[in-house]
């Protein structure tokens, strides 16, 4: 059974490419027009990749098991294409595949009234695939593939419905930024190949597998001076951060919540935005051989933790509140990477997606109330969230053991505001008596409950300041809410209500130098290449002489070539006469005699030297 | 009389090429230019042949490409034609004088 | 080669194709240069068999001797038949059988320099014939699978066309 299944591993990849090819073309060329069947297609794609992954997960036991098939081949040169498949990327897909399942499953009534709701289950299956094939690449250069389709599918569903305008804006918007990720990895892979190519004799290593990345990272900080293995690191740092919405580019994350409910709960705060931090788990061993380097990325984690909870304060729409929720928890899951602390990011991950998830399902519509089973779902995953119960708390306390001083203040205080926008978001929004019981978040806190009891007996955890902290906050809420105390704050609100501003600033600071370039090169123009004064007065003295000399010189020559030039043109006209046989018989003589004369010379030259 | 060797073989190819050649230069009917084209053809087919049988004991590569080139031939056939059946419904006239306009 | 090479098999084919060919290309009559362009053909895939290259000969045959003027006469059938063709300039003509005859002198004397000093192999059609399957499917597979692309490609780009053209009119 545990040979079958890892032995078919490969199938994990390709069911959700295969439902999306079926999906996708099926619909197109009309060979089914049934929803049903699609339903069936997509449930059945992303359930069997569950249980491929949970059992395998179940199975494999610290395996790493490699199957791969050269791709780019180049002499000895070769770039294989397979799967890498380990305990992390098993737990990642596995998330990635529950969720995934659970979503596609609210989104069947969610979705319901919309058109060409085929596209987007397609496009679902899709991500499905490329986080996949993300998670499960044997090397960067793969990785950088699925990277980049992750990428693009993010762009698609964001503008699922591209007829609205600011929706294709922001869907571009998300794509550009991430743009910015995507060159700062293929750069640092060209970086590295490039490192190892002209240094390391070993054509393996070459390109970049993970099973060898302790090897490769010892040899390119060897190979590499320290500002260059900086740069290197820093770029894949730049990629990690800009897809995981890090400090300097969370912006985009606020755009993509432009996207419909279930693709902002599935890939803007579960599963796609922890590439990033995929991608610092594959390349750990590259950033644990310098110490700043970890300290980099924990500072970063935690910055951007702290600026977007304290943005998350002052929002107040829900899902904004919750986008820059998604950025801090992440910036905290960056900040136990850059601690060392590989096992608390993945079990705060875990805890993460199945809760932010459910928090973005219990969303009510637009300038509607909460449900009560809503509301009441939606208070259990703040709690968690913030850290009081379940899986949130055991992977904050987790995180948190083994802190300095300093830092725990601030994951205290990170804490206390997690707890204070979850709850002051739930209560701005209100509730109404409505007592629907909604399926799939159910089954999401049921999973969190459950997930809770399995890490409770992993992990060794005490309950301390960010608890107290959390609580808090819930208790502060109240108070601040009620007398509206946070509004009076004069400077810290406008701040954190447009996000300490790094949206304008970018938007100012590039339109400003790219208007400075713009003006700059018209200056260019006008001042040096426009500046025709002083050819113009050259030109009039030249105009007197060129009088002359036209009238009296160049007349006579004019005619003269006129008149050749027709004697020409009449024979011209003959050889010209658009017949295609013409052509042909005129080719065909010329090359005759190109090969006669050529034989000649050849028959004179032989016989001038050798043979005479 | 003597033995058949390699010349006569390429003289006969040559000698289709090139009366291939000057049909396709001279005569004005459409069909019979096209007729003049496959003579050509044929005649590098010959060509192939004769070097793949009397050159190469291994690999043949003469037979395979004059299988290729039977199919383009075909495929070229087809497209001309094609343009013919266009310019005559065009042009009324199968002379290929009248198509000299571009 | 399969030992029937004899002058006496050679000569006449030799013969009887150039014959064909030149027939071919002086006809007036449209479908007479039809018919004797369909006797090069066959003779050439008889040629081919003489050669040692039976499978080639056999699409010779196929192809050139039966398809290819199948479709020639179709396109024939439906042109105006009795009108009657005009002659090339005789300049052109001089100049261009002129031109034919130093081209064909000029290459053979090319081909007797440049194979004075060669050997020659004979043929051993088994160890052809698998060349050939080898050659198909292995060496050259995707030539061979391009090839059969193009002629789908064509196939439905021309119905297209047709229907294109239908809906112009």
């Amino acid at each position: 059974m545990a040979d079958m299944i890892l032995d078919n591993m490969y199938l994990i990849l390709l069911i959700p490419f295969w439902i999306f090819l079926i999906i996708m073309l099926g619909r197109f060329f009309s060979v089914y027009v049934n929803k049903i069947v699609i339903y069936t297609l997509t449930l059945f794609a992303s359930l069997s990749g569950a249980l491929l992954s949970g059992l395998a997960l179940f199975y494999n036991n610290n395996l790493i098991l490699e199957t791969q098939m050269p791709f780019i081949k180049i002499n000895d040169f070769i770039i294989s294409a397979g799967l890498h498949v380990d305990k992390t990327s098993l737990v990642f897909a596995f998330v990635l595949f529950v969720i995934s399942f659970l979503i596609q499953i609210f989104s069947i009534s969610y979705m319901k009234n919309e058109k060409k709701t085929y596209r987007f289950y397609a496009l679902l299956n899709l991500f499905n695939f490329a986080m996949c094939g993300l998670f499960f690449s044997p090397n960067l250069f793969e990785a950088y593939v699925f990277w980049e389709i992750v990428g693009v599918v993010s762009y698609l569903l964001i503008g699922f419905e591209y007829f609205k305008k600011e929706k294709s804006i922001a869907a571009k918007k998300v794509f550009i930024i991430n743009r910015i990720g995507d060159t700062a990895l293929i750069g640092a892979i060209i970086l590295c190949s490039y490192l190892m190519y002209s240094n390391s004799d070993n054509w393996g290593l070459t390109t970049l597998s993970f099973v060898d990345m302790n090897i490769i990272s010892t040899l390119i900080n060897a190979y590499a001076s320290t500002p260059l293995f900086w740069g290197i690191c820093l770029l894949f740092i730049a990629a990690a951060a800009v897809k995981s919405a890090q400090f300097p580019f969370y912006t985009w994350l606020q755009d993509a919540m432009e996207a419909k409910l279930p693709v902002s709960a599935l890939l803007h705060s579960a599963t796609m935005v922890v590439s990033g931090v995929f991608l610092i788990i594959r390349l750990y061993p590259m950033f644990s051989l310098d110490n700043g380097l970890l300290q980099l990325i924990a500072v970063l984690g935690l910055l951007t933790a702290f600026v977007c909870s304290v943005s998350a304060c002052a929002q107040n729409h829900p899902k904004k509140v919750l986008a820059y929720s998604t950025s801090a928890q992440i910036g905290l899951m960056f900040f136990a990477l850059g601690m060392g602390n590989i096992k608390a990011a993945i079990i705060f991950f875990i805890a993460h997606a199945l809760i932010k998830s459910m928090l973005f399902l219990t969303l009510p519509k637009e300038g509607e109330k909460f449900d009560l089973v809503n509301f009441v779902l939606f208070l259990i995953g703040g709690l968690s969230l913030s850290g009081i119960i379940f899986s949130g708390m055991v992977a904050k306390e987790f995180m948190y053991l083994d802190l300095s001083l300093t830092l725990k203040v601030l994951f205290c205080l990170i804490s206390f505001m997690t707890a204070f926008y979850i709850i002051r978001i739930a209560l701005l929004l209100g509730v109404n008596k409505d007592k629907k019981i909604p399926f799939v978040p159910v089954i999401l806190t049921v999973l969190n409950i459950v997930f809770y009891f399995i890490v409770r007996k992993l992990v060794k955890y005490e309950v301390s300041e960010p608890f107290w902290a959390a609580l808090t906050a819930w208790i502060c809420v109240y108070v601040l809410y009620i007398k509206d105390a946070f509004w009076k704050v004069p400077v810290l609100y406008p701040l954190a209500y447009n996000g300490f501003y790094l949206d304008k600033f970018y938007t100012q600071t590039m339109s400003t130098i790219y208007a400075k370039i713009a003006d700059f090169s018209n200056l260019i123009d006008t001042k040096f290449f426009g500046n025709y004064n002083l050819l113009i007065n050259s030109a009039k003295c030249g105009v007197k002489v060129s009088d002359w000399v036209e009238n009296n010189v160049m007349n006579g020559a004019v005619r003269l070539t006129t008149g050749i030039a027709k004697m020409f043109s009449k024979l011209y006209l003959v050889a010209q006469n658009g017949n295609i046989q013409r052509y042909n018989a005129y080719a065909f003589i010329i090359i005759t005699v190109i090969i006669s004369c050529l034989i000649i010379g050849y028959v004179w030259l032989y016989l001038r030297y050798i043979g005479g | 009389m003597q033995e058949i060797t390699i010349y006569n073989y390429l003289f006969l190819g040559l000698l289709l090429f090139v009366i291939g050649i000057v049909g396709s230069i001279l005569s004005k009917h459409v069909i019979k230019v096209l007729i003049s084209i496959e003579f050509i053809l044929t005649g590098v087919n010959i060509n192939f042949i004769t070097f793949a049988t009397f050159c190469d004991s291994v690999s043949f590569d003469g037979y395979l490409f004059t299988l290729f080139y039977v199919g383009i031939g075909a495929v070229e056939l087809a497209v001309a034609l094609y343009i013919f059946y266009l310019m005559y419904n065009k042009k009324q006239s199968e002379n290929i004088e009248n198509y000299g306009d571009l | 080669m399969n030992g029937i090479d004899t002058p006496i098999v050679f000569y006449p084919l030799c013969a009887l194709t150039i014959l064909f060919a030149v027939a071919a290309i002086s006809f007036r009559n449209i479908f007479h240069s039809l018919l004797s362009a369909i006797m090069v053909f066959f003779l050439v895939g008889v040629l081919f068999y003489v050669l040692g290259s039976e499978y080639n000969a056999v699409i010779q045959i196929a192809v050139y001797g039966l398809a290819v003027p199948v479709i020639l006469g179709l396109a024939i059938m439906f042109t105006n038949l009795k009108k009657d063709e005009n002659k090339a300039s005789s300049k052109l003509t001089f100049a261009t059988l002129f031109t034919g005859g130093l081209f064909a002198i000029a290459v053979l004397s090319i081909i007797r320099f440049a194979l004075g000093e060669v050997d020659f192999y004979g043929v051993n059609p088994i160890s052809a014939m698998s060349a050939f399957g080898s050659g198909i499917f292995i060496k050259y597979v995707w030539a061979f699978e391009l090839m059969s692309l193009i002629l789908t490609i064509i196939v439905v780009g021309l119905s297209l066309f047709k229907k294109e053209g239908r809906c112009r009119k």
